[in-house]
C-alpha cells in the first residue's frame, strides 16, 4: 500500500508537537512527588502490571503482526505501541471503571520511569526480523543505506517527551491551583487537536481508509483489546482484589499514544514513518472507544464489590481503623469475602 | 437486587433487621470531623428491648401515646425502637415547638409518658406544669445533664428494664406479638400552613406499606445523611425505610453539613427544595469564581449534558407531557433526536467524564441520587442536578399519607412532574367547582389527562383518621378518597404534575384565580429574592412581600449590613422591581392578572417556628396576621407601581 501524499503536512506536525508537549504538561501537573511513594505502596501490584506492561503487551504485538502477516513498517510501529508506557487516560478509566486510580497512578509513573530503559531493549528483541525485510525493500527501492532502529534517537525523544512532564510536576509542587487548571487546559487542547488531527486525517485521505487493508484494523484494534483481557486474567491469576484487576486491565491496554507519535515524528524517516503515523493513528482512534465499552463494562460488574470497598474504607475513617464491618452472611461474593484489601487496614480481615 | 426487610409491623421491622444485620452499624453519630460513634442493629434492638421493659415497668400501657420531643439524634431512634416494642405508639415534635403547641399536644394526645431531649426543654415543660395535669412521667435523652427529681435518666429506664430481663421478664415480647397492622405507631401533630395542630393517625400497616412500596434500591454498602428534622413523616419513612435496607444512617446539620458531605460521602440524601437550592446556589458560585478556562469548560459541558438529555428522554418518553401530541409528530421528531443524541454522544462522555464528575464530586462523593420532597422543587433547580447527572427523585406526598404517593423512579425521570404514583395507590383528580371526577373520565379524551383538579388518593398509605376529630375526617375521608387539598394533573405519561396547594389560591377582586407558588418560585430564582408571598386576596391586582438577600446583595456589589436598611434602600427597590418585570412577564408565560404590579420588602427574615415549617415552608395566615398592616398599607398607596 503506497501512500500518494504524505500523511501529515507542516502545520499538522506543528501542531501534533503541540499536542504532546500540553498532554504531557498535563500529566506532570497532575502528579506529585507523593505519587511516586505510592508505587512502594502497592508493590504486588506494580510488579504484575510490570509483567503485563513489559511481558504481555509487547509479546501480542509481536504475536500479531506474525499471524497477521503485517508490512513490516506497520509491524514495527505495532510493536513499538507494544513497548510504550501507560498514559494518563487510564487513570481517568480507572477511575470511572471503579477500579484502583492510586495503582494505576503508581503504575503510570513506574511505566514512564522503566520505559527508558525497557523500551530500547524489547524494541530491539522484537523488531529485528522487521528492520531486516525493510531494509531489504529500501535497497530494493534504490537505497544504499540500511534500515536499523534508531535506539539512541528513541531514549532521546523519550528524555525530551519528560521534559514537559517535569515541567508540569514543577508547576504542581509551586502551585495547586494553577496545576489544575493547567491540566484540564491541557486536556481540553489535547482533544480538540486529536479531533482535528484525526478528522483531517480521515477527511484528506477517506481513501486510504479503504486502501487500509483489514489485517491492519485488526492488529490496531486487537492489540489493546488483548491488552485488557490478559491484564485482567494476569491479576486474577495473582489472585489480587477486583478493583487493582479492573485497574491493571485498562492500564496494560490503554497505552501513551502520545509519546509514540513524538518518537515517530522524531526518530524515524520515510518511507515508514507514515505508516507508522497511520497505524498509530488508528491504535490512539479505537482504543478510546474499546477502552470506552470495557469502561463502562467494568463498571456494572464492579459496583457491588467497589461499594464494599468504598463503604468499608469510610467505616474505618469515621469509627476507627480497627473497626471491622460485618456484612450479613451471603451477602459479600466468596471473591472479596477474605480480601484485606477491600478495606483500608489489615483488621478488615475476616474469617 | 432488592433485598428490603418486609415485616408486619415497626417492631417486627426492628427485630428483623437485628437479626438479619446484626453488627452492621445502622447510626452513626458525629463526635468530630473525622470521628463517628456507630451503633450496630443488634445493639439498637438491644437496648430498645431492655428499655421497652423499663417503660412497661413504668407503666406504659400497650397503644398508649408517648411523648417524644426532641431533634435527630441516636437516642430518638433508641426511644422510638422502645416504644413499638411495647406496642404504643410515640407522639413527636421538634426542640423548636412552641409552648402554646407542647400544651396542646401533650392534653389532645393524652399523654402520660414522655422522653424530652435536654434540660431547656425540660425546664419550659416544667414551667407549663400546671396546665399538663394527665403528665406524668419524664425521661430525659441527653446522658450529660443533671437530673432533677422526679425525672428519669434514659440509662436508668434502660438498666431498669435490664436487670428485670435478667430475671426473665418477656413483657415486650409479648407486647410485641400482640401488635395488630390497624394500631397506631405514631401520632404526627402536623404543624401545618394553616390552623391548630391537628393528629394524624399513622398505622402500622401504613407504614410497612411504604416500605414496600418506595421505588428505590439500597443495601448495606449505602450511607444516608439525615438532615430533615426526624419527627417529620418524610425523614421519617426514609429512616425506616433504611432500616428495612440495612443501611447506615449518619446525622448531620446544617452547620456541619459541608464537611459531614466531604467525610461520610453519602450514597443517597433526602432533603427539602431549600437545601438543594443552597448546594446549587454553592456550586453555581463556585464556577463563576474559577478560572474563565473552567468556566468555559463548565458551560460548554452543561450545554452538552442539556442536549444530550433532552434527546434522552425523548427518546425513553420521559419528557414532560402536558398536552396530546399526535403520533405522526413524535415519529417524526424522533430521528431529530435520535441523530441529536447520537451527535452529542462522544463529546457529551467527554465532557460529562472531564469536567461533571468533578461538581458532582464537589456536591457530595458517592451521591448515586437524591429525593427531595417537602415541598415544590424550583424547575431550574431541577434541571440543573440532572443534567449535571445527579438524579434528583422529586416525591410528592403529605403527613396524612405517610406520605409517599408518587415519586419519580430513577430510571425513569420526568423533570417537570413527582413521577408516577406508587404501587398500590390510585388518584383521582376531581374538578374543584363542579365536583365531578376528570380523571381517570372514559367519557373526557385521554380519560381526562392533562385536565387540571384537586387530587384525591387512595391507597394503603392513607391515615386511619384525625385524632379526635371524627368531623373533620369525615370531611377529608370520604369513601376511602383522601382529599389532599394539592391542585395537580396526570400527565400524557402518566405522571403526577403538581400545580400549587388549593387552599393557597388567591382569588382576585376581578375573580380571577391565582396560584401563587410558580410566580413565587419563579421570583426566589433571582439572586436577590430569599423569600418571597404574593398577596392579593379580594384586591385589585397581585401584590408581594418580598425578603432581599443580603448575600446576592453583597455578591452583586451592594454592601448593606442589615435588612432593615437594605429594605429603605432606594436602590434595592429599584433591582428588586426590575428582576420582578423581568421575571414575570407576559411574554415569559404568565397572565396578564398574574402580573406582579407592588411590593414591599420586609426588614426581617423569616424564620423556621415561625414564618416558615421545619420544611421552609411559608405558614401563609401566620405570614398575612403578621403583615396585614403593610399588606393594607401597600394597597391604599398606588405610587410603587412596578408597570
Amino acid at each position: 500500500m503506497e501512500f500518494p501524499t504524505q500523511l501529515l503536512y507542516p502545520i499538522d506536525q506543528v501542531l501534533l508537537a503541540l499536542m504532546i508537549f500540553s498532554i504531557m504538561f498535563g500529566m506532570g501537573s497532575s502528579l506529585t512527588v507523593d505519587d511516586f511513594k505510592t508505587v512502594a505502596r502497592y508493590p504486588r501490584g506494580i510488579l504484575i502490571g510490570f509483567l503485563s506492561q513489559f511481558g504481555l503487551m509487547p509479546l501480542f504485538a509481536f504475536g500479531l503482526a506474525i499471524v497477521l502477516e503485517l508490512p513490516p513498517a506497520y509491524a514495527i510501529a505495532l510493536i513499538l505501541i507494544g513497548c510504550l508506557p501507560g498514559g494518563t487516560t487510564s487513570n481517568m478509566f480507572a477511575y470511572f471503571a471503579r477500579g484502583s486510580v492510586a495503582l494505576s497512578i503508581a503504575m503510570t509513573t513506574a511505566s514512564t520511569v522503566m520505559a527508558l530503559m525497557m523500551m530500547p531493549l524489547l524494541l530491539e528483541l522484537y523488531t529485528a526480523g522487521f528492520t531486516e525485510a525493510v531494509s531489504e525493500e529500501m535497497i530494493a527501492a534504490g537505497a544504499d543505506a540500511e534500515f536499523v532502529i534508531p535506539t539512541g534517537n528513541i531514549i532521546a525523544s523519550l528524555v525530551l517527551v519528560l521534559v514537559p512532564v517535569a515541567m508540569g510536576m514543577f508547576l504542581r509542587a509551586k502551585s495547586r491551583v494553577w496545576a489544575k487548571t493547567a491540566e484540564d487546559t491541557a486536556g481540553f487542547m489535547g482533544i480538540i487537536v486529536i479531533i482535528y488531527l484525526i478528522g483531517t486525517a480521515f477527511a484528506r485521505h477517506s481513501g486510504l481508509m479503504l486502501q487500509t487493508p483489514g489485517s491492519i484494523y485488526i492488529a490496531a484494534i486487537c492489540v489493546g483489546l488483548l491488552g485488557f483481557l490478559f491484564g485482567y486474567w494476569m491479576s486474577w491469576l495473582f489472585r489480587l482484589s477486583p478493583i487493582f484487576q479492573r485497574a491493571i486491565s485498562l492500564e496494560t491496554g490503554i497505552q501513551n499514544g502520545p509519546i509514540a507519535f513524538a518518537i515517530i515524528l522524531l526518530s524515524f524517516a520515510e518511507p515508514v514513518q507514515s505508516q507508522m503515523l497511520w497505524l498509530a493513528i488508528l491504535y490512539s482512534t479505537f482504543i478510546v472507544i474499546t477502552s470506552s465499552f470495557i469502561t463502562l463494562y467494568y463498571r456494572r460488574v464492579g459496583k457491588l464489590d467497589y461499594e464494599v470497598y468504598k463503604n468499608t474504607s469510610i467505616h474505618n475513617r469515621l469509627f476507627g481503623e480497627d473497626y471491622v464491618t460485618g456484612y450479613p452472611e451471603g451477602f459479600l461474593p466468596k471473591r472479596i469475602k477474605n480480601d484485606p484489601s477491600q478495606g483500608s487496614t489489615p483488621s478488615q480481615k475476616r474469617d | 437486587m432488592d433485598n428490603r426487610i418486609l415485616a408486619n409491623n415497626m417492631a417486627d421491622l426492628y427485630r428483623e433487621a437485628a437479626r438479619r444485620y446484626k453488627s452492621l452499624p445502622a447510626f452513626a453519630t458525629r463526635k468530630k470531623e473525622q470521628e463517628w460513634d456507630p451503633i450496630s442493629y443488634e445493639v439498637l434492638y438491644e437496648r430498645g428491648l431492655n428499655l421497652a421493659t423499663g417503660l412497661i415497668e413504668m407503666g406504659v400501657d400497650a397503644r398508649e401515646h408517648v411523648g417524644l420531643f426532641a431533634d435527630n439524634r441516636f437516642e430518638w431512634i433508641l426511644a422510638d425502637c422502645a416504644v413499638q416494642l411495647c406496642g404504643a405508639a410515640d407522639v413527636p415534635r421538634g426542640r423548636d415547638i412552641t409552648d402554646g403547641e407542647l400544651v396542646y399536644i401533650i392534653n389532645h394526645a393524652e399523654i402520660r409518658v414522655t422522653f424530652v431531649e435536654n434540660e431547656a426543654l425540660l425546664k419550659r415543660i416544667d414551667g407549663l406544669r400546671p396546665e399538663l395535669p394527665e403528665l406524668q412521667e419524664i425521661i430525659l435523652l441527653e446522658s450529660t445533664a443533671d437530673t432533677p427529681e422526679g425525672v428519669h435518666k434514659l440509662e436508668d429506664v434502660i438498666k431498669l428494664g435490664q436487670s428485670l430481663r435478667k430475671q426473665g421478664d418477656t413483657s415486650a415480647e409479648e407486647r410485641i406479638a400482640g401488635i395488630q397492622p390497624d394500631d397506631l405507631f405514631t401520632l404526627i401533630y402536623t404543624s401545618g400552613t394553616t390552623g391548630k395542630p391537628k393528629g394524624v393517625m399513622l398505622t402500622h400497616a401504613n407504614m410497612m406499606s411504604q416500605v414496600k412500596v418506595i421505588p428505590i434500591e439500597l443495601n448495606c454498602t449505602d450511607r444516608v445523611l439525615s438532615i430533615l428534622p426526624i419527627w417529620h413523616i418524610f425523614e421519617r419513612v426514609f429512616e425506616v425505610f433504611t432500616i428495612s435496607c440495612g443501611v447506615c444512617t449518619y446525622y448531620s446539620n446544617i452547620r456541619s453539613l459541608a464537611d459531614d458531605l466531604k467525610n461520610v460521602e453519602p450514597t443517597f440524601m433526602g432533603s427539602a427544595p431549600r437545601l438543594w437550592e443552597s448546594l446549587y446556589h454553592k456550586i453555581r458560585k463556585r464556577v463563576g469564581e474559577s478560572h474563565w478556562m473552567r468556566q468555559l469548560l463548565f458551560h460548554t459541558a452543561y450545554f452538552l449534558s442539556r442536549q444530550y438529555m433532552n434527546s434522552l428522554y425523548f427518546l425513553s418518553g420521559s419528557d414532560l407531557k402536558l398536552k396530546s401530541v399526535s403520533k405522526l409528530k413524535r415519529t417524526l421528531l424522533l430521528p431529530l433526536h435520535a441523530l441529536r443524541w447520537i451527535l452529542v454522544l462522544p463529546v457529551y462522555g467527554f465532557f460529562n467524564v472531564a469536567v461533571l464528575e468533578p461538581v458532582r464530586l464537589s456536591a457530595g462523593g458517592s451521591l448515586k441520587a437524591t429525593i427531595s420532597g417537602g415541598g415544590a422543587l424550583p424547575v431550574e433547580i431541577d434541571r440543573f442536578f440532572n443534567y449535571i447527572g445527579i438524579p434528583v427523585l422529586e416525591g410528592y406526598g403529605m403527613t396524612e399519607t405517610s406520605p409517599v404517593i408518587a415519586v419519580r423512579e430513577e430510571d425513569d425521570i420526568v423533570i417537570g412532574t413527582v413521577g408516577p404514583l406508587v404501587d398500590h395507590t390510585e388518584v383521582r383528580i376531581v374538578d374543584l367547582e363542579s365536583g365531578k371526577t376528570i380523571y381517570p373520565n372514559p367519557e373526557l379524551p385521554d380519560k381526562g389527562r392533562g385536565l387540571r383538579g384537586e387530587i384525591h388518593v387512595k391507597g394503603p398509605q392513607v391515615m386511619k383518621g384525625y385524632f379526635k376529630d371524627d368531623e373533620l375526617t369525615a370531611k377529608t375521608i370520604q369513601g376511602g378518597w383522601l382529599r389532599t387539598g394539592d391542585l395537580g394533573m396526570i400527565t400524557f405519561n402518566d405522571c403526577l404534575k403538581i400545580l400549587g396547594r388549593s387552599k393557597s389560591t388567591v382569588v382576585l377582586l376581578s375573580g380571577e384565580n391565582l396560584e401563587p407558588e410558580p410566580i413565587e418560585m419563579r421570583l426566589t430564582q433571582s439572586v436577590y429574592i430569599d423569600h418571597c408571598i404574593l398577596v392579593g386576596q379580594d384586591k385589585k391586582h397581585v401584590g408581594a412581600l418580598i425578603v432581599p438577600s443580603l448575600e446576592g446583595f453583597k455578591y452583586n456589589g451592594m454592601q448593606v449590613p442589615t435588612l432593615e436598611e437594605l429594605a429603605k434602600n432606594e436602590n434595592a427597590h429599584k433591582v428588586i422591581r426590575a428582576e420582578i418585570k423581568k421575571m414575570i412577564s407576559v411574554t415569559n408565560g404568565f397572565k396578564s392578572f398574574e402580573l406582579v404590579k407592588d411590593f414591599r420588602l420586609l426588614s426581617e427574615d423569616f424564620t423556621v417556628g415561625d414564618e416558615l415549617t421545619s420544611l421552609f415552608k411559608m405558614k401563609r395566615h401566620i405570614i398575612h396576621d403578621k403583615y396585614s398592616g403593610l399588606i393594607e398599607e401597600m394597597y391604599q398607596q398606588e405610587s410603587a407601581e412596578v408597570t
